[in-house]
């Protein structure tokens, strides 16, 4: 087809569409006229002519419409009219406009934010090079001990021969991380975050230093390893970005180490780190393989697959559990792609919320959907005069679609802004309970996915009532005056459809926060094991610089205890090496006197805490049997140990385990230790956790430099702050504190991923249950219009006002029955997806089900109880009359 | 099909091309001359209305096959005329062979057995 008439045509279609239509009107109007003519030759009288004329034309605004739609550039031309007419329409009814655009942006903007966190965390690969190449490699544990347990980290003598035996990887690392006070810098020490990583850690992570350079494979040996690369956050915060640190020496716990880059912004691995150090590891650490300290990184090489280097290293695991039997028996490996390894945890949660949002929006969506029908009403005569005048239904269709596109466009720009600063609002809410937050943020892609969703929404919220009203009832509009046509009562269907649709929706969210509610109580009914209240917790790493000996860390916990024990306020003092809620803390594996030792790997594990004598009254654990330690429990004197309850039951059933003697494998040189005491329970991991088998051995038989103080105090706990951290300094003043906390701090700590994710699913289901009420409200108050005539006359013949309450209520009521049973089905189907995010109750749970039910059927009552009394106002002279 | 005259419905809009195509080969003509002529051509077989007769003629002109200017008709009235430029002579060549290829093949089908 030649190109150039065309594109003239569509040139003057465009603009000059007003000289197009004048010559187009002229040319019909002549044909008329020659019609006319042609009917009189044919002997017509003229004014039958014209008629038979008229009527062989068949419309002459059809006509016109039709020749207009077949211009070129004609869809453009209409579509930016109707745009124009549709923000004429939606100006002119500001009310549904400001309704309908906000219940949209809300929908939108939950949307963007919750795909922002998606996209950041699930979705965009990490953000180093080829990360799709990264992988974790874990060691997996022998199942028997280690019952259900996936993952395990590695010790040094298992990663050196992985490292040098395996060929699928371009490189292994191999990391730890490190808790260090960094002194130095402008002020007090304080305490980072930090890794020890082997000289090919950045090189598995492809990058280089900003500044500077990484470190350098002999600088893994002991003696040349005082050098550190600082992160760039770190360099900013702490050295306000001095441009020539790199050469000068920090203190880190008061050894000074060299700087020797300073990595870019952004890069923070392992989690929250922002310092690194080199792993250097003695002769005799070289060789360890029972110790699980560490965690290791690869990258896999171009040509090898995932599942070849799994194969290779199951392979190299046999020999291994051959060749090192005591050590390895059972244990072998696994590789997992990085990315997956870090948000495995959060990919069920997020995409449940995500879910849970989409269900928002669908929810918004209806509601629009309804509210055009409603308003529909209204506008029946502007489409009859539009279908009258030629337009098509195709055209009438696209009006409406316009008219709701626009609606949510201008949502989904509202929503924008909501998610700007709602995604930032997710990542402090959720307080460090989601990885690589670095990535969230509305960047190219939310943006897509707004505009992709504001579109579709904008065509789900239209497609039903475009086409309801498209419908060629020009004969029913004309011949009915307003109101109670048959497409009337299919519109209403529609809408009642909806509306189901919307409570059926907002049932399954409110079910799936109940269940999460429910597990928050449940949880905090949990007993943690220790007396939460007035209990104020203070941590110090020692460096082993200045405390090398067990007597030198032993010296500054006695004169720190002394110190605190002196404040007045402070009821007892203890301390421990692990607190409990905060993570498993060391394990160790034990033996007991008298039955046969098995191997170290199969050997059972147990919890180890360092304590002082007055550990558990300080923290509130109660003594089961025994005693607690003594002062005279102490280096030189009778081994001893007190145990879990669950290790109690566990290893000694029936029996009286007090004056039983068992041997910590760390402390095999000082012998078996008698057991003096059990005491209760205490959760370890989160209040969720099984109780675990714990041992307790006096910190005075084996000090450590990891020191745990805990006071418990006569009044709140965070008045004692400024004392506590006064006593350490009194001490040592050089020394940094890890952290300061009260238990209350650490339990709300410690909930505070589930607490996030029950937040926000209650607020999601909060929104749905107040558009779910809308859209019935909606619904009944257009049912009570259109039934004015009908409740007229039964309020004529006698029906009371309670009758005519009872009919709409009951209507409402029927609606929102058939929405639940809807509902209860779905949430049936979707609530156990997410049986592992509860904790005590089932994902059909009665309880939650009935209640939530009973509180939709409760607001979809309510909702109806306005249009209910508006039917009892109905004025029968006045309904009858409207007709 | 219902009596002896087609349906425009029943036109298929390549054979109304052709249609108006052939009724310009003879001379330029105005609307009402190109649905009299077809009507003639077609031994009144073909009705064409004008909610088809004027679509058609739009696009074919926004193709290049027609070309349009105002003139006087037989009864001194401005009227627009349409006659066939050159693309669309070839237009009519190209579809009066597709249509006798068609017409064969679709005759030859109705014969088979």
């Amino acid at each position: 087809m030649p190109f150039m008439p065309r594109l003239d045509s569509l040139r003057r279609s465009l603009f000059d569409r007003e000289r197009l239509d004048r010559d187009l009107a002229e040319e019909l109007d002549a044909y008329l006229e020659m019609l006319v003519e042609a009917k009189m030759a044919e002997g017509l009288k003229p004014v039958e002519a014209r008629r038979a004329a008229l009527i062989e034309l068949g419309g002459m605004d059809q006509v016109k419409e039709r020749v207009r739609e077949v211009r070129v550039g004609h869809f453009l031309g209409t579509v930016w009219q109707d745009m124009r007419y549709g923000v004429r329409t939606l100006i002119k009814s500001p009310a549904f406009t400001v309704v309908a655009v906000l219940s949209l942006a809300l929908g939108i903007g939950a949307n963007t934010a919750i795909f922002s966190v998606v996209n950041g965390i699930l979705l965009r690969p990490l953000p180093y090079p080829e990360a799709e190449r990264i992988v974790a490699v874990w060691h997996t544990p022998p199942q028997d001990s280690f019952p259900g347990m996936k993952r395990f980290s590695v010790s040094p003598g298992n990663y050196l021969d992985w490292k040098e035996q395996s060929r699928a990887f371009e490189q292994m690392a191999i990391y730890g991380y490190a808790g260090l006070s960094l002194s130095g810098g402008n002020g007090d020490p304080v305490p980072v975050t930090g890794a020890a990583v082997s000289s090919d850690f950045f090189s598995v992570l492809r990058t280089e230093a900003f500044k500077g350079r990484t470190f350098s494979p002999d600088e893994e040996q002991i003696g040349r390893d005082q050098v550190v690369v600082l992160g760039n956050g770190l360099w900013r915060r702490a050295f306000g970005a001095d441009p020539n640190l790199v050469g000068r020496t920090v203190n880190l716990n008061s050894r000074s180490f060299t700087v020797v880059g300073i990595m870019p912004a952004g890069f923070e691995f392992p989690q929250e780190a922002e310092l690194w150090v080199p792993l250097a590891w003695d002769a005799e650490e070289r060789q360890t393989r029972a110790i699980h300290d560490y965690l290791v990184v690869a990258r896999l090489k171009q040509d090898a697959s995932l599942a070849q280097a799994q194969a290779e290293m199951s392979t190299i695991s046999v020999r291994l559990e051959q060749q090192y039997p005591e050590a390895n028996k059972g244990w072998g490996a696994v590789v997992i792609p990085l990315h997956e390894d870090l948000v495995g945890d959060v990919r069920l949660a997020l995409l449940m919320l995500f879910s849970a949002v989409g269900f928002v929006l669908l929810i918004a969506c209806a509601n629009v959907a309804n509210l055009m029908l409603a308003r529909g009403a209204n506008r029946k005569k502007e489409i009859a005069l539009r279908i009258a005048l030629g337009a098509t239904r195709g055209r009438i269709v696209r009006q409406l679609l316009c008219e709701s596109v626009l609606l949510s466009v201008v949502g989904g720009l509202l929503g924008l802004l909501l998610a700007g600063w709602g995604g930032q609002l997710l990542v402090r809410l959720s307080a460090g309970s989601l990885p690589n937050t670095a990535e969230v943020g509305v960047d190219a892609w939310a943006l897509g996915f707004t505009l992709l969703v504001s579109l579709a929404a904008g065509v789900l919220a239209g497609v039903a009532p475009a086409l309801q009203f498209s419908k060629n009832e020009l004969a029913e509009t004309l011949k009915q005056g307003t109101g109670r046509s048959a497409a009337g009562s299919v519109r209403q269907r529609t809408r009642k459809a909806l509306v189901v649709c919307e409570v059926a929706m907002s049932l399954i969210l409110l079910i799936g926060a109940g269940l999460m509610i429910r597990s928050f109580w449940k949880l905090q009914d949990v007993n943690p094991g220790f007396d939460v209240s007035n209990t104020l917790t203070l941590s110090v790493g020692l460096p082993s610089t200045r405390y090398p000996e067990p007597q030198q860390q032993l010296a500054f916990h006695d004169r720190v205890m002394e110190q605190i024990r002196a404040l007045p306020g402070v009821v007892s003092v203890g301390s421990t090496t692990t607190i409990p809620l905060t993570g498993g803390g060391s394990k160790q594996p034990f033996t007991v006197e008298g039955r046969p030792a098995p191997p170290v790997s199969e050997q059972p594990l147990a919890q180890t805490r360092y304590v002082s004598p007055d550990y558990f009254s300080a923290m509130g654990i109660p003594l089961k049997q025994g005693r607690p330690f003594e002062d005279r429990d102490r280096d030189g004197s009778p081994q001893v140990v007190i145990i879990s309850e669950a290790m109690a039951r566990h290893f000694w059933p029936g029996e009286d385990p007090v004056g039983k003697r068992l041997t910590a494998s760390f402390h095999e040189k000082q012998g078996p230790r008698e057991i003096v005491g059990v005491v209760g329970d205490v959760k370890s991991r989160g209040l969720d956790d099984e109780a675990a088998s714990t041992m307790y051995l006096p910190f005075r038989q084996a000090p450590r430099p990891w020191i745990t103080f805990v006071a418990r105090t006569a009044s709140d706990p965070e008045g004692f702050i400024q004392p506590l951290s006064k006593a350490v300094y009194a001490v040592d003043s050089e020394q940094a504190l890890s952290s300061v906390r009260t238990m209350e701090q650490v339990l709300t700590e410690s909930l505070s991923g589930r607490r996030f994710y029950m937040t926000l699913l209650m607020t999601f289901a909060g929104l749905a249950l107040a558009l779910a009420a809308v859209g019935v409200y909606g619904v009944m108050n257009y049912s009570v219009m259109l039934r004015r005539r009908e409740l007229g006359i039964r309020i004529a013949l006698g029906a009371r006002g309670l009758d005519v309450l009872r009919l709409v209520l009951g209507q409402g009521l029927a609606l929102t029955l058939i929405g639940v049973g809807v509902g209860m089905a779905g949430a049936y189907a979707l609530t156990r997806l997410m049986a592992s995010l509860l904790y005590g109750v089932t994902a059909t749970d009665f309880l939650t089900y009935g209640s939530v039910s009973g509180v939709i059927i409760l607001v979809g009552l309510l909702a109806s109880f306005l249009p209910a009394r508006r039917a009892t106002k109905v004025d029968p002279m006045i309904a009858l009359r409207s007709e | 099909m219902a009596g002896q005259k087609i349906d425009q419905m029943d036109l298929l809009q390549g054979t109304l091309h052709l249609l108006v195509l052939k009724a310009l080969a003879l001379g330029p003509l105005h609307g009402l001359g190109v649905s009299g002529r077809i009507e003639q051509i077609t031994k009144g077989a073909f009705v064409v209305k004008p909610g088809s007769l004027f679509p058609a003629l739009h696009r074919m002109e926004q193709a290049g096959w027609l070309d349009s200017s105002w003139g006087e008709s037989e009864n001194k009235r401005r009227a627009k005329y349409y006659r066939l430029t050159r693309a669309g002579r070839r237009q009519l060549e190209v579809e009066t062979e597709d249509w006798k290829r068609i017409s064969v093949a679709i005759t030859s089908a109705l014969k088979a057995t």
